[in-house]
């Protein structure tokens, strides 16, 4: 199950995930507590698994891929795990999954253009155990929210850990 | 984009708290010089901001999902096209949806969450077919990996 964070934590996530590099005096501030709360708090964080880091958010288009597409895949029942291995090969799978419902595994792909899609899609139907291959290619209007996580609020002096 | 910009957008990808300070010492500039590139990654919208990387499965969040969305071709109250902007933008408001898209292909449109257990599934899948316009869906799920993408690319 879950960890537990109380207000302070999830005051540190919150600010964090809006931008990576708040200081945290300012974090510290807000909350009423010393700055040296809230760089424990953080290690905490990062230690207990919470958070696996930070990192800064980057434009593919400045790297010249302006096309993201994504794959619903069908492959043989007993060969599901090779066609992922497969998948995590190919240099332009972002992300891919084994996943239970419509397909066997959903991957998303980060491609310079509709061609190139094309031809990763060709590569991963070339593949001996797929059987089906759906591809939607996602418009450029991607809206990410990684805030809309819900934070297990566990007040009154609970602490991670 | 020259290799000082590389090596900053490297460095701050594996820790986005990394002082310019000590980036600066590694390339044997001053901090200021780092400054005013990190400043002017983010103007040209190389950089779109920085956040924490968190783990779903450590707050509850145990499976995540993709939902493909199709939408009716008509409104019957107007007699016009659902606006699917404003469907898309419906959908990333919702809690536990953390990606949506339009898509061209098999699905219209194309949401991704964050999913507790087979009731909150049930529960986010009904929130969506709620949507006006929102006609039919298919699910697809995963438990094994619950991060999106280790490069956390925005568009």
């Amino acid at each position: 199950m879950g960890t537990r964070l109380d207000s302070i934590d999830i005051a540190i996530i919150r600010a964090l995930q809006k931008d990576a590099r708040a200081s945290f005096a300012m974090i510290a501030k807000t909350c009423n507590v010393s700055i040296d709360t809230i760089s424990k708090r953080f290690k905490k964080i990062e230690n207990t698994g919470v958070a696996r880091g930070t990192t800064v958010l980057l434009n593919p288009k400045s790297f010249g891929c302006d096309c993201v597409g994504s794959f619903g895949i069908r492959a043989d029942f007993s060969h599901i795990e090779e066609v992922l291995q497969f998948l995590k090969k190919i240099p332009e799978v972002a992300f891919c999954a084994k996943t239970m419902g419509r397909h066997s595994v959903f991957a998303l792909a980060i491609v310079k253009n509709v061609g190139v899609l094309n031809e990763v899609k060709e590569v991963i139907k070339g593949h001996p155990m797929v059987r089906e291959i759906t591809t939607s290619i996602w418009v450029n209007e991607i809206l990410l929210c990684p805030e809309n996580f819900d934070l297990p609020v566990i007040d009154g002096g609970a602490q991670i850990g | 984009m020259d290799k000082i910009d590389l090596f900053i957008i490297e460095a701050l990808t594996k820790n986005a708290r990394t002082s310019f300070r000590q980036i600066a010492a590694a390339l044997n500039v001053s901090p200021d010089t780092i400054i005013d590139r990190y400043n002017g990654l983010q103007e040209k919208g190389v950089v779109r901001g920085s956040t924490i990387v968190l783990n779903p499965k450590e707050i509850g969040y145990n499976a995540m999902a993709v939902f493909m969305i199709d939408l009716s071709p008509n409104n019957e109250n107007s007699k016009k096209p659902f606006d699917s902007t404003l469907i898309v933008e419906t959908l990333i408001k919702m809690r536990n949806i953390i990606v949506a898209s339009k898509t061209v292909g098999d699905h219209d449109l194309m949401a991704i969450g964050v999913i507790k257990d087979f009731n909150h599934l049930a529960e986010v899948r009904n929130e969506i077919a709620a949507v006006e316009g929102v006609k039919d869906m298919e699910v697809s799920f995963w438990t094994e990996i619950t991060e999106l993408s280790p490069k956390y690319f925005v568009i």
